[in-house]
C-alpha cells in the first residue's frame, strides 16, 4: 500500500481533472502505469481511498501513541504513511485531568453552599430593579 | 484547564465498571466496522457474543455507533486504555477476539489486516507471535497485505474490466481493418479505370501519329527541290548559330566557380549557428557551445519526451561538426 496522493504530489480531494492532470505529468513510468489503474475507474478510486483513509487514520494513531517504529508497520505503508512524532498530550491523562477539575468544581460550589449564594444574588437583582422601576414611575430621575 | 465537554466515548468509559473492557469493546467494533459482506445486526450479535464475559455492564449501541463515526480521539483513549491496563496474557487474549471478530468466516479484509498489526504493535505481541496465533484460529498463515495501489492488485481483482476494454479494442481494430479494406478496394477500382483510359489515349495517339507521318512524306518530297537551292544558304546560318552556343556556353562555365559551395557544408554550418565561411576554431568553439546547451542529461529532471528531443538536437549538431571536421 503506498500513498499514491502524496507521491502524485496532489490532495486527496483533488477531483478527476486535478488528478489526471497529475498522473499525465508524471515522471515515473511504472508509478504512472499504476496510478491510471487506479484512477481510472470511479469504483476502483472509491476503494482505494476508504482504505487510505483507514491507513493514514492508523499512521496518526501511531504517531501519537509512539508507534511509528513498530515490528508490524515496515515496507511502502511505513514510508508513506508514517507521520512526525506527536507531542500531544495523552488523551487518558487528559480525560483525568478534566475529570479532576470537574471534582475540584463541584467541590467548590457545594463548599460556598452554592444554590443559596444563588438565590441571594437574585434577591439582590430584583430589588435593584423594582427600586429603579419605582424612581422612574415617581418622575424622579430626569428622562 | 480546557473546558470543553466530555466526549460520548469518555462520558462511557467514566460510566463504565471496567474501563479495560469498555475500551476493548470500542477496538473490536473497529475491527468489525471494517469488516466486509457483514450486515449490521450481524456486527452486534458478533461482539455480543464475543465479549460475553466483559463486566462493562453498558449497553454495545453507543460503542457501534462511535466505532462507525471513526472517532480518532476516543480509539485514541481506547488504546491507551488497553496498552496500560493489558498484561500479557490479557493483550494476547484481546488480540485472538480481535482476529476471531475479523476473520469469522471470510477472509480478512485490507483494513483489518493492518488494524490488527496496529493492535500487535500497541500491545507489543511480536510478529512470530501474531502469525502462530493467526494460524491456529484461521488455519492460515497471516499473508502479507495486497496492494491496491499497484496495477496488478486491479489486474486480478477487477477482470471484467480488462477483459471489457480488450473487447472493445479488438472492435475498433476490426472497424479500423474494414475501413482499410474499403479504401483499397476504392483505389483499386479508381486504378483500373485510370489504366482503361490511358490506353484509350495511347491508341488515339498512335492513330494520330501515322496520319501524320504520311502527310509529312508527302511534303518531303514536294520539298526537296526548294531544299537544294537554299541548302547553302542554310549552311552558313548553321555556322553563325554554333558560334553563338559555343559562346554561351563559355560564358556559363566562368559564373558557376562564383556560386556558392556545396549545399551540406552550408546546412552543417548552420545547424551549428554559423555563417559560411567560418573557420576551424569557429566550429569547433561553436560546437562545444551548441553541444553543451543541447546535452540530452541537462533534460534528464524535464520528461522522458524532452530527453528524447534532446538527445536528437544533439545527434543533428554532433554529425554537422563531424561532417565539417572532415571536410575543412
Amino acid at each position: 500500500m503506498r500513498d499514491l496522493y502524496q507521491r502524485l504530489a496532489v490532495s486527496p480531494e483533488a477531483n478527476d481533472q486535478e488528478i489526471n492532470q497529475a498522473v499525465a505529468s508524471c515522471l515515473h513510468s511504472a508509478l504512472r502505469q499504476d496510478a491510471e489503474a487506479v484512477f481510472a475507474v470511479a469504483e476502483r478510486r472509491e476503494t482505494y481511498d476508504t482504505l487510505h483513509d483507514t491507513v493514514s487514520n492508523i499512521g496518526k494513531l501511531r504517531a501519537r501513541l509512539g508507534l511509528s517504529h513498530g515490528a508490524h508497520w515496515q515496507g511502502d505503508v511505513a514510508n508513506d504513511f508514517s507521520l512526525p512524532p506527536d507531542h500531544a498530550i495523552s488523551r487518558h491523562d487528559e480525560l483525568v485531568d478534566r475529570v479532576s477539575h470537574a471534582v475540584s468544581l463541584y467541590n467548590r460550589w457545594r463548599r460556598l453552599r452554592g444554590p443559596w449564594l444563588l438565590v441571594a444574588v437574585f434577591a439582590a437583582g430584583g430589588g435593584i430593579g423594582i427600586a429603579l422601576g419605582l424612581a422612574l414611575c415617581l418622575g424622579l430621575l430626569p428622562m | 484547564m480546557s473546558i470543553a465537554r466530555f466526549s460520548p466515548f469518555e462520558l462511557l468509559l467514566l460510566k463504565s465498571r471496567s474501563q479495560v473492557d469498555t475500551a476493548t469493546l470500542l477496538l473490536l467494533a473497529w475491527v468489525l466496522v471494517h469488516r466486509q459482506h457483514v450486515s449490521e445486526g450481524q456486527r452486534r450479535r458478533r461482539l455480543a457474543q464475543v465479549t460475553a464475559q466483559f463486566r462493562h455492564g453498558h449497553e454495545l449501541s453507543p460503542v457501534m455507533s462511535i466505532a462507525h463515526s471513526q472517532d480518532l480521539q476516543a480509539i485514541q483513549l481506547a488504546a491507551e486504555v488497553v496498552r496500560k491496563e493489558c498484561g500479557t496474557e490479557r493483550s494476547l487474549s484481546v488480540i485472538h477476539q480481535a482476529i476471531t471478530v475479523a476473520t469469522d468466516d471470510g477472509e480478512l479484509s485490507l483494513a483489518n489486516h493492518y488494524i490488527l498489526r496496529f493492535l500487535a504493535d500497541l500491545l507489543s505481541v511480536t510478529p512470530v507471535t501474531l502469525n502462530t496465533l493467526f494460524k491456529e484460529i484461521t488455519g492460515t498463515s497471516l499473508a502479507t497485505p495486497e496492494d491496491p495501489s499497484r496495477d496488478a492488485y486491479w489486474q486480478t481483482h477487477d477482470p471484467d474490466y480488462h477483459a471489457r476494454k480488450a473487447r472493445e479494442a479488438e472492435a475498433a481494430e476490426q472497424q479500423h481493418q474494414q475501413a482499410n479494406a474499403r479504401a483499397e478496394q476504392q483505389q483499386r477500382k479508381k486504378q483500373q479505370r485510370h489504366q482503361q483510359k490511358q490506353q484509350k489515349q495511347q491508341e488515339k495517339q498512335q492513330r494520330q501519329e501515322q496520319a501524320r507521318q504520311a502527310r509529312e512524306q508527302e511534303q518531303q518530297r514536294q520539298r526537296e527541290q526548294t531544299r537544294r537551292q537554299e541548302q547553302e544558304r542554310q549552311r552558313q546560318q548553321q555556322q553563325r548559330e554554333q558560334h553563338r552556343s559555343r559562346q554561351q556556353e563559355h560564358r556559363n562555365r566562368q559564373q558557376r566557380p562564383s556560386s556558392p559551395p556545396p549545399d551540406r557544408t552550408t546546412r552543417a554550418l548552420s545547424v551549428l549557428g554559423l555563417t559560411p565561411g567560418a573557420t576551424r576554431i569557429e566550429v569547433r568553439h561553436a560546437y562545444r557551445r551548441m553541444a553543451q546547451l543541447h546535452h540530452p542529461d541537462r533534460f534528464y529532471s524535464e520528461s522522458e519526451h524532452q530527453v528524447a528531443l534532446a538527445s536528437a538536437r544533439f545527434q543533428r549538431i554532433k554529425n554537422a561538426y563531424d561532417y565539417l571536421m572532415q571536410t575543412y
